[in-house]
């Protein structure tokens, strides 16, 4: 019983984590910036190359210890680099028009993005594992684990624990709350409610590029993997709610079980379960399980 | 009234003369298309194939050609989607130019493509189609296999597990979800089912082709504990698979059989351990005895190496003695045509019942337009020559002792194999 069911747990776990990081990320700009980022799942995809690229470079400088510090600093640098430019160009002046035109652009930039992608690393697929041969396995009641997928859980707490905390207790944080509650209002009092647009989509892009570089080192690095998490993040967005952050880590944690549960249990239905707990969230409650019509976003 | 006569006799003999000059003047290239995939993750099988076909490509018309004419390879991405495949396909066929396709790799793309090139009248030569279903209810003239079948590829692996331990009981399959995975997966449980019925499945997993994690399939996989796992995963997916699965010592609580494994044995390194059994789908294995004791395979496998840093694996022999099938059915087509250079339906004559001698074995094409090819199989091992595992304790099965023969359903001929056959084939380490 327990060498069945523990790895499913881990499993459903370690998987939730990672698509928590990018759901949140979403979340956090639509009830920010107001926008369904398309193009979300394409800096995912980035995070997950810059990474691997990075880390494969200094593992083979003979530092692969440094391939750890990779997977924080190339979210970082994408962040740093896109989110303010792309915020500025691209997004800003779409704010107040109709949501069909948002996400027209923000599909467009994720075809830039994606043909970008192609153009800088290829099409070929990468892989570098060093960080999670680093970490090494755990031997539970019989079964291998990887102690790769613990970080994962763990991480995935603290960035929910402290996005929590940075929103309620920090300074940053109330700024934003008060741009989310009443912009204009935000406006009167001195806030600016550009920068903050800025800092919100820049915590974004920051989050789902963690998620591809905190993913990278288990999975293979091709063309098409920012596409998919998408649709995913999106299932798991709209099932939490809109613009909810406890909503988006219950909703991961949801399907991240049902994606585990399927594979042990009814193998054939794993590629469209997430998409059924969706369809069956939604027909119940429209609004997703934390969301309500009219409720203040975060 | 004569001068007239006399204008449109001219004119009709410069016509027939132009028809005739058209079919019996050699071309100035012949132009082949040498679809194979370049991109996502099936490039990591694909490339290698290609970089066979540029290689044997640049040494055809260094050596002169085909009858002194210049091969020109038109390549096409099949990580482009079937869609796009058969419009690449059409578009090239459009152009008589071209005379023959070298299609394609991806099993669905090849039963998406052979309706279309008998349509077109099209010779096609089906590099690296494994599906049985290719040829199980369509009858094709225009189309051949110059590869093996999944029937004796599977087969095969099932004997050289039985031959080496057959004290196992139960039996997990991961394979890609399409054609090419669901049909191994048959192949495989009814051929233990045949030879050691009391075989238990206990897990069948089928992910997505292309996906980038298999955390979850390894875990039910361990949780399960087989005594054997079967995959025919392939390209950047089987390597993934073997990264991920290599930590949590998959490899080594079972008994684990990697159909294509050693495609990938190159880099995934010193992740594989020894004792995993791996197989080449055909008999395409650079240190295979055959290729080492022939001096064309041995100086195709330093050029490959020298060019692409790599050695060949067996997609590149796949393609290789495939374009050397092509060439050997020109040189037969223009044998018998006298010197006329040859139609489309002069190729396909030709090729009927042609046997080759490859850079590996030998190319058998049947009456049904199928290829007979051994099969070589073997296990892991480490050798200090090489900084990754390779073959060791290789078995050649001969073609005929694993392939169903012609007309038979491969199913049902499966189904009638005798356990009594593992005692008369031949033994793993026998292939010397």
């Amino acid at each position: 019983m327990f060498t069945t069911y523990a790895p499913l747990v881990v499993d459903g776990l370690a998987d939730a984590a990672l698509i928590f990081f990018v759901a949140v990320g979403l979340t956090l700009v639509f009830s920010v910036v107001r926008i369904l980022n398309v193009a979300h799942g394409s800096f995912y995809a980035l995070g997950a190359y810059l990474s691997v690229v990075i880390g494969a470079f200094l593992a083979g400088r003979g530092w692969p210890v440094l391939s750890l510090a990779a997977l924080v600093i190339s979210p970082l640098a994408i962040a740093l680099s896109l989110g303010p430019l792309l915020e500025r160009t691209m997004l800003r002046w779409t704010y107040g028009r109709p949501e069909a035109l948002q996400i027209l652009v923000t599909f467009g930039l994720f075809l830039i993005l994606e043909d970008l992608q192609k153009l800088i690393f290829g099409v070929q697929p990468y892989s570098q594992n060093t960080p999670m041969q680093l970490l090494g396995t755990s031997r539970i009641g019989g079964i291998v684990y990887l102690n790769y997928q613990f970080l994962l859980i763990g991480l995935a707490l603290v960035v929910g624990i402290s996005l929590r905390l940075l929103l309620k207790r920090s300074r940053i944080g109330k700024l934003i709350v008060a741009v989310v509650a009443d912009e204009e209002l935000a406006r009167t009092v001195g806030i600016d409610a550009p920068r903050v647009f800025v800092l919100a989509f820049s915590v974004g892009v920051f989050l789902a590029a963690l998620g591809g570089a905190l993913a990278s080192p288990t999975i293979g690095v091709a063309p098409g993997l920012g596409a998919e998490i998408m649709v995913l993040a999106f299932a798991v967005a709209a099932i939490g709610g809109l613009g909810q952050i406890e909503g988006a880590a219950f909703a991961a944690i949801l399907v991240g079980f049902a994606r585990a549960g399927a594979i042990y249990f009814a193998p054939e239905f794993q590629p469209v379960v997430p998409y059924l707990v969706m369809v069956a969230v939604l027909i119940v409650r429209p609004y997703g399980l934390f969301g309500s019509v009219g409720l203040r976003r975060i | 009234m004569t001068g007239f006569k006399l204008v449109a006799s001219a004119l009709l003999f410069a016509c027939a003369i132009g028809s005739a000059s058209a079919q019996t003047n050699k071309p100035t290239q012949i132009g082949w298309g040498v679809f194979t995939f370049t991109s996502g993750p099936a490039a990591a099988y694909g490339m290698p194939g290609r970089n066979a076909a540029e290689l044997v490509i640049s040494q055809i018309n260094a050596s002169g050609g085909i009858g002194g004419v210049p091969v020109k390879p038109i390549y096409v991405d099949e990580g482009q989607g079937t869609d796009g495949v058969i419009a690449e396909f059409r578009r090239l066929a459009a152009d008589n130019t071209n005379q023959a396709m070298i299609a394609a790799l991806s099993s669905a793309n090849c039963l998406a493509l052979a309706p279309v090139a008998e349509q077109l009248q099209m010779p096609t030569f089906m590099w690296n189609c494994d599906t049985h279903q290719l040829f199980l209810k369509d009858k094709y003239k225009y189309v051949y296999r110059t590869n093996s079948s999944t029937v004796p590829e599977f087969v095969a692996d099932a004997l050289y597990l039985l031959s080496v331990d057959a004290n196992f009981k139960k039996v997990a399959i991961i394979d890609p979800d399409y054609a090419f995975g669901r049909d191994a997966g048959l192949i495989f449980k009814e051929t233990l089912k045949a030879l050691k019925p009391d075989v238990e499945v206990v897990a069948e997993l089928y992910p997505k082709l292309g996906s980038p994690s298999y955390n979850t399939e390894i875990s039910r996989l361990v949780s399960a504990q087989p005594d054997v796992i079967f995959s025919n995963f392939w390209g950047a997916d089987l390597e993934n698979f073997v990264r991920q699965a290599a930590p949590r010592e998959l490899f080594t609580h079972s008994k684990v059989i990697l159909a294509l494994g050693e495609s990938a044995l190159q880099h995934v390194g010193t992740q594989l351990p020894d004792g995993v059994i791996v197989g080449v789908i055909g008999d395409g294995y650079w240190l295979a005895p055959d290729a080492q004791r022939k001096a064309q395979t041995k100086a195709f496998v330093e050029s490959y190496r020298q060019r692409f840093n790599e050695y060949p694996v067996f997609p590149s022999f796949k393609m290789a003695n495939t374009l050397y099938a092509v060439k050997a059915v020109y040189e037969k087509a223009l044998a018998t045509n006298k010197d006329r250079w040859p139609t489309r339906d002069d190729l396909i004559a030709a090729a009927k019942n042609l046997k080759v001698d490859t850079l590996t074995g030998t190319l058998a094409l049947r009456a049904d337009n199928d290829g007979l090819v051994d099969q070589i199989v073997g296990m892991t091992k480490k050798d200090p020559a090489y900084p990754f595992p390779v073959m060791g304790d290789m078995v050649r099965y001969p073609a005929g002792v694993v392939t169903p023969s012609v007309g038979t359903d491969p199913i049902e001929w499966i189904k009638g194999l005798k356990p009594s056959m593992l005692v008369t084939i031949p033994k793993p380490g026998s292939y010397k």
